[in-house]
């Protein structure tokens, strides 16, 4: 009962970034200025330095971790060079009942 | 119209899973089952019996006695054992019949299924492994601060059972953009999805109408609302931990919530979900279980609804997503390792994956830059006669 494939990736797939502080490459979609999804192997994540540096932080749920800030920059650096497609450049919408519901 | 436009979308699924998850189930609170007395405990697709002796174990057994076939969740608890009401044949927390009290010797291969079970911050947990394996020892259950501080409220727990859904549309939860949208009016200003390991973890920062509907004190001079920060993770295929702080303009209020199911069968499961509050300082035992029980009821709300849409929606393996919903393909490949054996789990179902969602960022100006970047360099690359 194999998971099928995301229909969205028919629209535009995932494409390599390589961070610049260690290497490591991962696929970056972004479907839009606010959202950025990141498929990470094996080898990435060993490769990844602040991963190996970070420690747990507290709480219960506190030994995932939460992200590298300088793949954050490179995937953006990417983005920036026109490397990286974003799939809807609009705004995120908000919701047209959220005003009713305040004035009710 | 394209041909594509013109195709009525199918939707497609494949029969419920006929095995059920491996890895630690929470069966509810253990001092509800550490009466002395046997509960029957419809799980799994079996009936077990769950019982503690005088150790103080928490014992799961299958439910019916190996002589003939007795309900051991009718029997009494004898010493740490379990005797069967039909020929009081004891049944000891490893499985093993002890002691038959008519007869000489214990026949051989007098053994029945037990499972491994941990109790932990006031709950009850079971191992299901269709393999019959031991859980490995990195495979476990956080500790959870709050339930043992007395700083704390004890747990307020909730049970449901739900009939006619597989446990598997609970989790889809957990990635469910949409929700937000329409539940809390926006989407969050910081939104986060983990997948890595056996571990699913959701980060979310919400700020100002999403407390429109929280619970809280009512009343004018209640303090305002400034928003909550929240960490919840599934560690495993049924047990989610969610780290809630409520931000208020005179302080935070800390909070844990457990969100857990376990499968009857694979039409039907017991949801349950439990809170404890951190007791702020002047705040008397009265209030914060009172304010423990507003968030419950809360919950149950939302819940409440979601159990409608699942009893009545159609399963779908092959979900249409738009650009603003979450990551569903991803979460259900990283869930289908637990309905495999354990040779069979493959790399992306458990290589790290991450969705986020910042809205703090300018992006305006961000847009405006990477349009003159693209502009520039196509315009360098016409100058210089090269293909674009």
């Amino acid at each position: 009962m194999a998971v099928r494939p995301d229909n969205r990736l028919a629209d535009g797939a995932m494409q390599p970034v390589a961070c610049d502080a260690c290497g490591a490459c991962v696929l970056v979609r972004k479907s839009s200025w606010e959202q950025t999804s990141l498929q990470w192997s094996a080898e990435a994540a060993e490769a990844c330095v602040e991963r190996r540096a970070a420690s747990p932080r507290p709480g219960p749920n506190g030994t995932a971790f939460s992200g590298c800030g300088s793949l954050r920059d490179s995937v953006r650096a990417a983005v920036h060079r026109g490397e990286v497609k974003v799939q809807i450049e609009d705004d995120l919408k908000t919701n047209p009942e959220a005003q009713e519901h305040e004035h009710a | 119209m394209t041909a594509v436009e013109d195709e009525v979308r199918r939707i497609e699924a494949d029969a419920a899973p006929t095995r059920f998850a491996r890895g630690w189930h929470c069966l509810g609170l253990a001092k509800d089952f550490q009466d002395g007395k046997p509960h029957q405990v419809l799980a799994f697709g079996q009936k077990l019996v769950v019982f503690s002796g005088e150790d103080g174990e928490v014992n799961v057994l299958d439910g019916y006695c190996r002589h003939m076939g007795g309900d051991l969740s009718q029997g009494t608890v004898k010493g740490n054992n379990i005797a069967c009401p039909f020929h009081d044949w004891r049944w000891g927390g490893d499985g093993r019949c002890k002691e038959i009290p008519y007869a000489r010797r214990v026949p051989m291969r007098a053994r029945t299924a037990s499972w491994p079970t941990l109790v932990q911050d006031g709950m009850l947990f079971v191992w299901n492994d269709p393999q019959g394996n031991q859980p490995p020892e990195d495979v476990t259950i956080p500790r959870i601060a709050g339930a043992t501080d007395e700083n704390w409220t004890d747990w307020t727990w909730y049970t449901t059972v739900i009939e006619g859904a597989n446990c598997r549309e609970i989790v889809d939860n957990v990635v469910d953009m949409a929700h937000f949208f329409y539940i809390h009016y926006s989407f969050p200003t910081y939104f986060k999805n983990i997948f890595e390991g056996t571990t699913a973890t959701q980060f979310m920062e919400g700020t100002g109408r999403e407390d429109v509907a929280r619970p809280q004190n009512t009343g004018s001079n209640a303090p305002k609302s400034l928003g909550n920060s929240s960490v919840a993770a599934y560690h495993g295929p049924s047990f989610m931990i969610d780290d809630l702080t409520y931000h208020y303009e005179d302080g935070d209020i800390q909070s844990v919530l457990i969100n857990c199911h376990y499968p009857i069968d694979s039409n039907s499961f017991v949801l349950q979900y439990g809170v404890i509050v951190e007791k702020k300082p002047g705040m008397d035992d009265a209030e914060a279980n009172e304010l423990a029980r507003k968030m419950g009821d809360f919950i149950r709300l939302g819940f409440e609804q979601d159990v409608t849409i699942w009893k009545n929606k159609a399963r779908i393996d092959n979900p249409l997503l738009c650009e603003e919903d979450g990551p569903v393909y991803q979460l259900r490949r990283w869930y289908e390792q637990f309905y495999v054996d354990v040779d069979d789990v493959t790399d992306e179902m458990t290589d790290r994956f991450e969705f986020e969602i910042d809205t703090d960022r300018p992006n305006e100006a961000w847009k405006r830059e990477v349009a003159e970047n693209i502009a520039a360099r196509e315009a360098a690359s016409s100058d210089q006669g090269q293909p674009v």
